[in-house]
């Protein structure tokens, strides 16, 4: 044991971070999982079932979604969206003011759609969570975004 | 050498510098474990999935090299952690600079409302802890410095 080796002094320091943010992390209230969990990209798009779905789809299954009028979350800061989002989109400012939103438009079983800047951004999918624990049902979550969207050139709009 | 005038209080500043700075930004992380590890998701650096685990250990990370540096603690350690850790920040917002992705710093905060961008002001505030924790590793006395004890 020499604690005069710097490298030594590494090592133990980050062994005390890890027991301890581990340990923590095991009892507090509000621990998140270690590893997060991908969603599974969905085969075909059932408008019809009654199945709760929480699934990820590609730029083509967003365009089939877009042409029969389903609603489209952007879950980007509202900078990103004024910029430019998909036509019809609505932002995510204020939580509850989405759901009102989401609500005065359609019922909670209808899908919708929930994207962000592009394939690696998480905002998505926690948005599309925090949308199933408020009770909605149908959530697609179009991993490829904004980037995907305004590259293929498809319907979309500012705000100047 | 410029070296000859890491002593004395220069030293004890930076390290308390750093130390305050590295705790401070522990905190709001620590509480915000979900948060950090959206903030980090968004980096696009690691492989989807292990970013949580990362959010649960690097801000205790910050917190023991913070605490350590203060308490004049395993200084020489906390001082390479705080090294690898600025030049991985570094790295960090350079490839999303690079790449053009607009990103939260998640720095020191990660549930601000306003969020705070990340800019070459960012990676300038980050070489400044580099230079402190040089300043601190070829420091020539150990003042204020209880374990180990050495010299």
């Amino acid at each position: 044991m020499n604690f005069k080796n710097h490298i030594f002094q590494v090592y133990i320091i980050l062994s005390l971070s890890i027991v301890i943010s581990l340990a923590t992390n095991l009892i507090r209230t509000d621990s998140i999982p270690l590893l997060s969990k991908t969603l599974e990209q969905a085969d075909n798009i059932e408008l019809d079932t009654d199945e709760p779905v929480l699934l990820t789809i590609s730029l083509e299954q967003a365009k089939e979604f877009y042409e029969k009028n389903t609603l489209f979350l952007d879950a980007r800061d509202e900078a990103y969206y004024n910029k430019g989002h998909i036509k019809g989109a609505l932002k995510n400012i204020f939580f509850m003011e989405l759901l009102f939103n989401i609500e005065s438009r359609q019922s909670k079983n209808k899908p919708l759609v929930v994207y962000c800047g592009d394939p690696g951004c998480g905002d998505s999918e926690d948005l599309a969570f925090n949308l199933q624990d408020a009770g909605f049902t149908k959530l697609y979550v179009f991993k490829g975004g904004w980037l995907e969207w305004s590259a293929a050139n498809y319907p979309s709009e500012s705000i100047k | 050498m410029i070296k000859e005038y890491f002593k004395g209080p220069i030293v004890i500043i930076s390290r308390f510098i750093l130390g305050a700075v590295f705790v401070y930004a522990s905190y709001d992380k620590i509480l915000n474990p979900g948060e950090f590890a959206r903030i980090i998701g968004n980096y696009h650096i690691l492989p989807f999935g292990i970013e949580n685990l990362l959010a649960i250990i690097l801000p205790w990370v910050e917190f023991f090299v913070g605490i350590f540096l203060i308490l004049g603690v395993m200084i020489d350690g906390a001082t390479i952690l705080v090294v690898l850790m600025n030049v991985v920040f570094i790295f960090a917002i350079t490839q999303a600079l690079a790449r053009g992705i607009s990103i939260e710093c998640g720095c020191f905060s990660v549930t601000s409302e306003t969020g705070s961008a990340i800019g070459i002001k960012t990676i300038l505030r980050d070489i400044g802890y580099l230079f402190l924790a040089y300043i601190v590793y070829y420091r020539k006395d150990r003042k204020v410095e209880y374990f180990p004890k050495s010299i």
